[in-house]
């Protein structure tokens, strides 16, 4: 799900750092907004936007981060919307329900996890692709 | 691009494939989910009863209950539903009222079956509170308006008389919303036609009952709280329009005077 590839060039110490931070503006957001799946996103968007214009390895893992949420995003929204309308219309609590709960945490934790993991890799200047985020990273973050 | 579409979908396949899996789980069970509902709604039901023990008079004469029990053990019976669950209650009340309570109790006012002309009116309301009932609704409302947490202290005896009083006032004399008051009607259709009994006395008495609320000298909860009644005996109508309907007597009409009667002398 996760491979080290090489990048085109050696990023240097600056360009690992913001990289590195990139991934963990997403998990600080994560926490902070728990309840509100948009605040992660919206948070990773600004730091995608202050840093669109840095160099091709920082572009490449705001834009992979920035992906990475999405997926999370729609998941996450759908349950929280669920849970409203549990609490305040008539809708009930049912196995539907509590499994659809159980699998968007399942799928936040190996997220949470892949971001730390990808986190303290890019900050060695190691490259992470991750598996599909990766490929469409590549496929829209281009070298200038 | 066939490689990220392809990578995408099989993300997608995994999800669902692990919520299908998850599914297969009986959660509700393992959570207590519904055992901890029951509880409540029984203790709730309980509680409120205890209530209006202690406030109203219950009409206990035999022949009363006997004749309001001959109509619900018919619709009980030919509805598949188990009459032994529901307690009914004929209160000594001028009032044209009737609602259900949590744990299947159901209160009807002397003053509505009074206002009632024949049985199939009584049996129509009867049916809509059943439907209220079977579907839920009560304890839906009551975790809407009230919020489980508060329910939950309710019955561990946190919770002060004061507040179970107020959230009594809820299920008497206000209406549910407008869904579940539609679903309560047409669901209740459906119980009367399958008990062979005629539902657009039904539609009559709600539209009677809206036309004339202001002439009646009793307070009409069972209306009043329901601005939209005359469109409701219009839906239930359009409802049973096709629908292939039987008429059984239940009660022969001397049987229904005289419980009109001694409902009038107990009053």
């Amino acid at each position: 799900m996760i491979t080290t590839q090489e990048f085109s060039y050696i990023p240097g110490e600056h360009e690992a750092e913001k990289a590195s931070n990139s991934y963990l503006m997403s998990l600080l957001a994560f926490i902070a907004g728990l309840p509100f799946p948009i605040i992660n996103l919206i948070a990773t968007i600004i730091f995608y936007l202050g840093n669109r214009k840095d160099t091709f390895f920082v572009r490449w893992h705001c834009t992979q981060a920035l992906l990475s949420q999405f997926t999370v995003l729609m998941m996450n929204s759908v349950g929280f919307w669920w849970t409203i309308s549990i609490i305040f219309s008539d809708e009930v609590i049912t196995r539907k329900y509590i499994s659809y709960i159980i699998t968007i945490l399942i799928f936040n934790i190996v997220e949470f996890i892949a971001t730390i993991y990808t986190a303290i890799k890019t900050r060695k200047g190691i490259h992470i692709e991750w598996w599909f985020y990766g490929d469409l990273t590549t496929l829209i973050c281009k070298p200038r | 691009m066939k490689k990220i579409i392809l990578q995408f979908l099989t993300i997608l396949i995994l999800f669902y494939a692990c919520w299908f899996a998850l599914y297969q789980v009986d959660w509700m069970k393992f959570f207590k989910i519904e055992q901890i509902t029951k509880k409540t709604e029984e203790k709730l039901g309980d509680l409120y009863w205890d209530i209006i023990q202690k406030t109203e008079n219950e009409n206990n004469s035999d022949s009363i209950v006997y004749k309001v029990d001959i109509v619900l053990n018919h619709i009980c019976q030919a509805n598949n539903i188990d009459r032994k669950k529901i307690k009914l209650h004929i209160l000594k009340k001028d009032d044209i009222n009737a609602f259900a309570l949590p744990n299947n109790h159901l209160i009807i006012y002397s003053g509505l079956i009074e206002e009632c002309e024949n049985e199939a009116e009584m049996s129509g309301v009867l049916c809509h509170e059943i439907a209220h009932m079977e579907k839920q609704h009560v304890m839906k409302k009551l975790g809407k308006e009230v919020g489980l947490a508060v329910l939950v202290s309710m019955t561990t005896g946190s919770g002060n008389g004061e507040v179970a009083k107020r959230t009594l006032k809820l299920l008497s004399s206000n209406a549910y919303d407008r869904n579940l008051e539609s679903e309560a009607d047409l669901t209740a259709a459906d119980y009367l036609i399958k008990a062979n009994i005629d539902p657009e006395p039904f539609a009559n008495f709600l539209f009677r009952l809206a036309k004339n609320e202001k002439n009646l000298p009793k307070q009409v909860f069972w209306i009043s709280t329901h601005p939209d009644s005359e469109e409701r005996s219009l839906k239930i109508i359009e409802y049973i329009k096709n629908k292939e309907i039987l008429k059984d007597s239940l009660l022969s009409g001397k049987q229904w005077n005289s419980l009109k009667e001694q409902i009038k002398q107990t009053e």
